[in-house]
């Protein structure tokens, strides 16, 4: 059995610090036992879940990607998306993004306030290891995960020495990406040094379908039209991340990683094409400074696993909508400036027993937030201030005992309680259970059951105006149920997973327009999900220099409040990654599709006003690896929406037709 | 909102609703939060806040004619006359002044210290404006000279503002609804509301001599009374309404209903003795009424 474990997890974690390759130190039978250790604890702390695994290859594809645009490609999340370098939230079985817990190196990363995460604003390249849990599997993550959770990791490079990583792209709509990577690992310790900028004009043109420009006869009728062709106003974006490693091999076995992430990212906020208005004397605009800390200390023992971090999330977001005055200066419209101060504690053990796994962890959370709108006019006609300031801590202890009672059979049973403020939420448990049915072709059967809650966030609590301090958590039951398989040979690998999923979600929260003239959240729906989720790959390598690989991802989700599916949640959709490899060429095809979205929960009724288009969008990248005496060169060239389709994502938020993007790759060799 | 405004149709007493009019007969989107429509002579002039225009229409076929631009977050239109009319902005800190012939901005009216400007009112050459966005005011607009001669705090938020028959102002603040006289420039009048926080909404009938007012209920008073009516005109059993108004002919009532928000609204219509007549559908939260 245990060579079956191994040969299933190494690939899994191979990017890991955990299995980095040691120095001469280690001894050949001491790693195979930690490689066996780690395997087998993987293998049970996983059993049951439904799980997605994005690997370096995926996230290396693009260096002016982001993890958005990864997710999207690569999983089954339906990634809302504004356009490029503007909100993206990730969906996971038709719920909301709020629905998504992300953590970062084992730090939650949602906003306190807003309850979700941008995507757009993770670089690709920051992240070495994304694992996506579907449904009742989030709970083993995170709290409040009532679709699914988001874990990124990041990881020390596996050789000695010195390394460096450049990487520029220069694309469309004057837009310029430049990641740099300088690393250094010894024996008893590495550092790492990521930097990433971006910036755009990202002013593309498109014909609006929205306007028309109509010609009048003397009388005033209408004569004929033309659809303008308009710029994509107000979307430029100028960001910038730094992220510093260090990692330290302790004594007694222990791991030490400190590491640091700062990011500003100021971006103009596009104008719908609906609008009339000139960017010239209005525009507006959102700049976010975030820093990210976290220190952890690991121990791997053959039989357990030791763990603690804190960790510290600082946020500093302006949205600013201004007018232009006669001269060159500015008028706040609105402008609103929010800070969050957040610290975590944690810690965990694993004991890893015979047939059992027993574990658990604590996590102590501690928020402060204060959220301010300075361009108020009081009702004396003075400057004013509108927001709130707040603060919630926040705990939640997590047990687990997982079971192995044969070979084939795998149990687990899991439960959460969590406390914020002075409220506490039921108790959330789960139940695991996976069956080997073949050990050819490794089939297996998965199913999973969990009562879970989410609790309002800040702003949903106490935003001003329209915060709701009377909110109930939302909470939900869910189910789900699968198959996998995979195969590994020496000229053809493939793997593949079909499931399908049942969740209830009551109390559901969502921000509407009120009669008070400003938005409120209320708990207003009760959400039936149901769907079914496939992915699959497979590699053939036809000889030494021939090899395909293809890799996709298909979703049914019918997300219903009173049988309407809700806005924004897709029926349908996939993708589908193609790649040709011949010598150190790779032709690479990326297809994806999302089904029509309404935009509101009647939206059938008025196809014409609230319902999206299907979309395919196609985009195919050349890349060619050159291995020079002392240095390995990546030379790129993607050509986007090659077919020059004409979508909206959301509703009058053109965006852009085709476009491209080269990039280079640079790699020096230290020996 | 969210771009998916509408202008729906309805001939009272045909039982059917046209939605969705606007997009329908110039095949493009009215916009981002259709927040008015003003008649004027012949043409229809729908302001359409977050898209910052307002779309000139013939009110006949609902063609579009023409539009205004150049603005910032428009809110409402009045009319001066042939060649000026005024329009009111949530941001600006200014009310623009525009030529309904031209289409084109040909002025503004600097309104410092109120960003907000909402709904105009007119008695003889004054126009008065409430400033609702956080504000508490009333300007007073000369309109021969467009400029602010007076202003005077009233409750919070005042949002309408309508003139009766006997040349008073009726204004609807958050939690209450005030008469005042235009001349003496004072309320004379004050009918406390408990709309704990949510909008307060008034409409006159016809002739001008009945205030309608949301309280929970709908209520009904003559306008020269001096207190408020002791029973309510229709129960409206706590559903809270969107918008609210009356037909200048036929004084039947019209209650707006957004329901949750993120669907079709409704509108109820009753006659002037409150006895329902109708039930539509309309678009996504309606929130304003405009009678040809």
């Amino acid at each position: 059995m245990k060579g079956v474990l191994i040969f299933l997890l190494c690939a899994a974690l191979a990017p890991h610090p955990q299995t980095t390759d040691q120095p001469s130190r280690d001894t050949l039978p001491a790693r195979q036992l930690q490689a066996i250790t780690v395997s087998a604890q993987a293998l049970l702390r996983d059993q049951g879940m439904q799980k997605t695994v994005l690997d370096s290859v995926a996230l290396r594809s693009d260096v002016t990607g982001s993890l958005a645009q990864v997710l999207g490609q690569n999983s089954t999340l339906f990634i809302k998306s504004y356009g490029r370098a503007t909100l993206s939230t990730a969906s996971v079985r038709g719920t909301s993004p709020s629905h998504t817990q992300v953590t970062w190196n084992g730090i939650p990363i949602n906003s306190p306030m807003l309850g979700m995460v941008d995507f757009s604003t993770i670089p690709a390249f920051f992240i070495d290891r994304v694992q996506v849990y579907h449904g009742p599997g989030a709970t083993s993550v995170s709290s409040g995960s009532l679709g699914g959770a988001v874990t990124l990791a990041t990881a020390q490079p596996l050789e000695n020495g010195f390394s460096l990583q450049y990487n520029q792209g220069v694309g469309s709509f004057l837009t310029f990406d430049s990641f740099l990577r300088l690393a250094y690992t010894a024996p008893r310790w590495s550092t790492s040094t990521r930097v990433y900028g971006a910036s755009s004009k990202n002013e593309y043109s498109y014909t609006n379908y929205r306007k028309k420009d109509f010609s009048y006869d003397e009388e005033g009728n209408v004569t004929g039209f033309t659809y303008p062709v308009e710029k994509n106003k107000n979307g430029h974006f100028r960001d910038l991340h730094i992220l510093q490693e260090f990692q330290i091999k302790g004594t007694h076995g222990g791991l030490w990683d400190v590491r640091a992430w700062y990011a500003r990212t100021d971006r103009g906020i596009p104008f719908l094409n609906v609008d009339y208005k000139d960017n010239q004397t209005v525009k507006n605009n959102q700049t976010e400074d975030t820093f990210r800390g976290v220190v952890q200390w690991r121990k791997l023992q053959e039989n357990s696993k030791w763990e603690a971090s804190a960790g510290y999330v600082y946020s500093d977001m302006l949205y600013e909508y201004m007018r232009r005055l006669g001269d060159d200066s500015w008028a706040n419209m609105v402008h609103s400036q929010s800070n969050t101060h957040s610290f975590f504690l944690r810690t965990e053990t694993e004991y890893h027993v015979g047939k059992w796994m027993l574990s658990g962890n604590v996590s102590l959370n501690q928020h402060l937030v204060k959220s301010m709108d300075l361009a108020v006019i009081s009702v004396e006609g003075e400057e004013a201030v509108l927001g709130y300031q707040q603060a919630r801590a926040e705990a939640s202890a997590f047990v687990a005992a997982r079971y192995r009672p044969v070979e084939r059979l795998g149990l687990s049973l899991t439960l959460r309680e969590d406390v914020y403020g002075k409220k506490a939420t039921p108790p959330i448990p789960s139940f695991f259970a996976e069956f080997l049915i073949s050990r050819k072709g490794n089939v297996l059967v998965k199913m999973s059951a969990t009562r879970n809650y989410r609790y309002p966030t800040l702003n949903d609590l106490y935003f001003m105006p329209g915060g709701n301090p009377l909110l109930e958590p939302e909470h939900g039951l869910s189910f789900d149920g699968g198959l996998s398989f995979s195969h590994s040979g020496s000229h053809v690998s493939w793997k593949g997973s079909a499931g399908g999923f049942y969740s209830r979600i009551s109390n559901w929260i969502v921000w509407m327009p009120t009669h008070k003239g400003f938005w409120s959240p209320q708990n207003v729906w009760l959400v039936e999900s149901y769907g079914a989720e496939a992915t699959g790959s497979l590699d053939v390598r036809w000889n030494s220099q021939w090899k395909t690989q293809a890799e996709g991802n298909f979703a049914w989700t019918r997300s219903l409040s009173e049988g309407k599916q809700l806005p924004y949640i897709p029926q349908f959709s996939g993708a589908l990654t193609a790649r040709l490899l011949w010598k150190d060429w790779t032709l690479t095809y990326d297809w994806t599709y999302y089904s029509k979205r309404l935009t509101t929960l009647d939206g059938w009724q008025n196809p014409l006003l609230h319902e999206l288009g299907p979309y395919f969008m196609n985009d195919v990248a050349l890349e060619k690896k050159m291995v020079l005496p002392h240095v390995i060169l990546h030379i790129k060239a993607i050509v986007r929406n090659v077919f020059n389709e004409e979508y909206e994502s959301v509703l009058a938020r053109p965006m852009p037709g085709i476009n491209y993007t080269l990039s280079l790759g640079i790699v020096p060799l230290f020996y | 909102m969210y771009a998916n405004a509408s202008l729906s149709y309805y001939i009272p007493g045909s039982k059917k609703m046209e939605n969705n009019v606007f997009l329908r007969a110039n095949g493009i989107n009215l916009g981002d939060v259709a927040q008015s429509m003003t008649l004027y002579k012949d043409k229809a002039y729908l302001v359409v806040n977050n898209s910052g225009v307002v779309f000139v229409i013939d009110p006949q076929t609902f063609r579009l004619k023409g539009s205004i631009t150049g603005l910032v977050s428009p809110r409402y239109i009045h009319f001066i006359d042939d060649t000026k009319a005024y329009i009111t902005d949530l941001y600006a800190e200014k009310i623009s002044i525009v030529d309904p012939g031209s289409l084109q901005i040909t002025g503004s009216i600097p309104t410092p210290g109120h960003k907000s400007t909402e709904v105009m009112a007119q008695r003889d050459h004054l126009v008065f404006v409430t400033c609702w966005s956080y504000d508490n005011y009333l300007l007073v607009i000369d309109s021969r000279t467009d400029r602010i001669v007076d202003s005077l705090p009233v409750g919070h938020q005042p949002s309408q503002l309508l003139a009766d028959a006997a040349g008073m102002l009726w204004c609807a603040v958050q939690g209450g609804v005030l008469r005042i006289d235009p001349l003496e420039k004072k309320v004379t009048l004050q009918l406390p509301v408990s709309t704990e926080g949510y909008q307060t909404y008034i409409a006159l009938n016809g002739t001008k001599d009945t205030l309608y007012y949301m309280d929970k209920d709908l209520w009904r008073m003559p306008i020269e009374d001096k207190q408020a009516p002791s029973r309510p005109f229709l129960s409206r059993q706590g559903s809270l309404p969107y918008g609210l108004a009356a037909d200048p002919v036929t004084s039947d009532v019209y209650i707006s209903d957004a329901l949750d928000y993120m669907q079709m609204g409704k509108v109820y219509r009753y006659n002037a003795r409150g006895v329902p007549l109708d039930t539509l559908t309309t678009g996504v939260n309606p929130g304003f009424f405009c009678f040809k």
